[in-house]
């Protein structure tokens, strides 16, 4: 029985750093904007879209451009309609990102109709790897490894480049960085970007994996609402650790209790809410109180 | 930026205000328009309207796309007409069970429908059904397979084109047990799995199987990799699905990428050909029921015209779904010109009545529980796949003649049903 639970924690790990992907670009457009992206899992369908089809007509090569194309139309997005709502009321930016997630889905069905896509790991990455009791794919290696570089790519980016520390700086306060002679639009049009650019990252990754169809970004947008709830709204840190502890919590959940494996992760957020409101990382930002 | 620039984005004027509103209005007429692509129009006056409600988004959009595809094709070679009136569908979602239950009364109530097809999972289903009993309106259940819409809980306006989840059991559980003794079941958490689970438990206690596991799944779970770690663990000689729609894509596609097809043989019931369309030929793999297949050659001509016109329309093959949303349609509109009006209880006398030959077997609803009795197909995935549309293998058809039915269908006196009076 050890065994299998050691297997299923290491499965939980690459689920959970999948979910990390799709919860920092919500974490960080919030953190920055001030928008609750409910768009942000079509803008992961979309990464997923474009990986199948730059794969099916270009090969894998090409695939990996879908992540930066979801990045660009990300930013499209919030040049012709999400800049219009800085300062505004937060609710019109719900209703926005909701009618956008909508949106988005339809135009999916009409171009590529509703019935799921065949797309399946690269022949080089089938099979996998059996260390002691635990089984892993080959294909997943690549996800966890891919994920921890692109999580670890754009830490240092925030951290430790000019342009990390004037996004760090605008989502404390963004008057002041306008103030400073910065382009502010220009920046936050990086930043809801770069959201989006992880988002298609996450959806080109489970794209083999999940099935592609118009509404998988219902099955990515939930998951990434828990964990930056429960890593703390805007955290990075928050996020990573609650995106491991949802994927793992629910790799345990299906070993011992299946039927409840889909509300584990609401479980889990209900205790750390009632221990905890602001999250695990969660911490008093004046702009939003 | 200036602070101007600033003040800027916090103001709201006149212009912004009408293009952020004119915005989301576009945006979403776009969504509705083209997420509800069918919806007829009130082109005459007073036609006769038939209500549809199949899902639009969710699990099983893509399966409930080519039911409601099929549902359109049958008005449609009427001309749109009926009792030589202009006839036309209004077509309605179904997200919850509950949506359902609330649109089925929106088109009793608000478009004074004559009858409703539709119901693409079974608890969808089951909520229209209760509409229809306290409504007194047809309904013409396409896709539900929970064995109580027609037994426990079945009622005389309501009528169901699938076979229940028993039925299909009994044809496939003896292949299932030609390929060992020790099973492991993996259901969805919702009627029609718990119906699977139900049938495959009391056939496996009655012939000797054991069933090393037994899993519940939520429905629309992106990652079954966990559970498959499990069957791994287990060592079963066959693992038997329940799992709708999109769900047994995905769980084939993992099922691959771990390493396990061809392995532990996989089977599950009433399958959709979409279903393993969209896992690829890489990763298909399993035996299955399905209700009817565009590449089976002993399909009545009326079918095959149907498949060929459909794959002219639509540019690609007629699937499983769309014979169902065509059957399903057709009985409910035959049914009308029979009783030659769109009095609800000529119509209900009329499906009764309603029948079409298919192959050795009359396929129609029986009387004492609205069961349409019919012929099934056990298929498996084909060896090598050369053709994207093409996936299966006919391993048999059954019941092949009228004596076989009740074998397959079970008896009255096996029946959950108390019919109810008109």
């Amino acid at each position: 029985m050890f065994d299998l639970i050691l297997s299923q924690a290491v499965n939980g790990l690459v689920l959970g750093f999948l979910y990390v992907l799709i919860a920092v670009g919500l974490s960080v457009i919030f953190g920055m904007l001030g928008i609750v992206n409910f768009a942000h899992g079509a803008f992961f369908a979309i990464g997923a879209y474009l990986a199948l089809m730059l794969n099916r007509d270009f090969g894998w090569g090409a695939a990996l451009l879908a992540p930066l194309l979801t990045g660009l139309i990300g930013m499209l997005v919030e040049f012709v309609l999400i800049r219009r709502l800085y300062g505004k009321e937060p609710l019109l930016g719900l209703i926005l990102t909701f009618a956008l997630a909508l949106f988005f889905e339809a135009i999916l069905r009409l171009v590529f109709g509703a019935a799921p896509l065949p797309f399946n790991p690269p022949r080089f990455l089938a099979g996998f790897v059996e260390y002691g009791p635990v089984l892993i794919t080959k294909y997943r290696i690549v996800v966890l490894a891919v994920t921890v570089f692109a999580l670890v790519a754009f830490w240092s980016f925030l951290e430790y480049t000019p342009f990390g520390r004037i996004i760090r700086a605008g989502s404390r306060d963004a008057e002041m960085v306008g103030l400073l002679g910065i382009n502010l639009p220009i920046v936050l049009s990086s930043v809801f970007g770069i959201g989006c650019l992880l988002a298609g990252l996450a959806g080109m990754l489970s794209g083999p994996l999940w099935t592609v169809n118009p509404s998988m970004a219902a099955g990515a947008i939930m998951p990434a609402f828990v964990i930056v709830t429960i890593g703390g709204l805007g955290s990075y840190a928050g996020a990573i650790i609650a995106g491991v502890l949802v994927g793992v919590v629910t790799a345990m959940t299906i070993q011992f209790y299946p039927d409840w494996s889909s509300a584990a992760m609401y479980v889990l957020m209900a205790v750390i809410l009632l221990v905890r409101p602001r999250g695990l990382f969660g911490e008093k930002w004046e702009r939003f109180e | 930026m200036s602070s101007n620039s600033l003040r800027h984005l916090t103001r709201i004027n006149r212009r912004t205000l009408i293009g952020g509103a004119g915005g989301l209005a576009l945006a979403h007429a776009a969504a509705s328009k083209l997420g509800m692509p069918y919806i007829g129009n009130a082109a005459a006056a007073d036609p006769i309207r038939i209500g549809m409600i199949y899902a639009k988004t969710g699990a099983v959009a893509d399966q409930a796309e080519y039911m409601a595809q099929g549902s359109l094709l049958a008005l449609e070679t009427r001309n749109n007409t009926l009792l030589g009136r202009q006839a036309e569908v209004i077509w309605l979602d179904e997200p919850t069970s509950q949506a359902a239950q609330q649109n089925a009364e929106r088109l009793v109530g608000e478009h004074n429908v004559v009858g409703i097809v539709g119901g693409s999972l079974s608890s969808s289903a089951l909520a229209i059904s209760a509409v229809a009993k306290k409504a007194k309106i047809p309904f013409v259940a396409a896709n539900a397979g929970a064995i109580d819409l027609t037994g426990r809980l079945c009622n005389k306006y309501t009528f169901r084109l699938q076979p229940p989840a028993d039925v299909h059991t009994r044809v496939l559980a003896p292949y299932c047990a030609g390929l060992g003794k020790k099973w492991y079941l993996l259901t969805a958490a919702f009627a029609f799995g718990q119906d699977i689970k139900r049938s495959f438990t009391e056939f496996s206690a009655a012939n000797g199987i054991t069933l090393v596991g037994v899993d519940e799944v939520p429905v629309n779970t992106a990652d079954y990799s966990s559970f498959i770690l499990k069957i791994r663990a287990a060592k079963p000689d066959v693992v038997v699905g329940g799992v709708p729609g999109n769900d047994i894509s995905t769980f084939l596609k993992q099922w691959n990428e771990l390493g396990m097809k061809g392995k532990i043989p996989f089977a599950e019931i009433a399958v959709g050909a979409t279903d393993l369309w969209g896992v690829g030929p890489e990763a298909a793999d399993g035996l299955f029921t399905m209700s009817w297949y565009h590449k089976n050659p002993n399909n009545p001509p009326e079918e095959q015209a149907m498949a060929a016109t459909y794959e002219k329309k639509y540019k690609r093959p007629a699937a499983d779904k769309t014979w169902m949303g065509w059957m399903a349609m057709n009985a409910l509109l035959d049914s009308v010109e029979t009783a030659k009006a769109t009095e609800p209880r000529a119509i209900v006398n009329a499906l009764e009545k309603w029948g079409v030959q298919r192959g050795g077997v009359k396929a129609g609803y029986r009387a004492f529980d609205h069961q349409m009795v019919n012929r099934l197909l056990v298929v498996g995935i084909k060896p090598s796949i050369t053709d994207k549309w093409d996936y299966f293998d006919i391993l048999a058809e059954t019941p092949s003649n009228d004596a076989e039915i009740e074998k397959v269908f079970g008896a009255q006196a096996e029946s959950a049903c108390k019919m109810d009076a008109l």
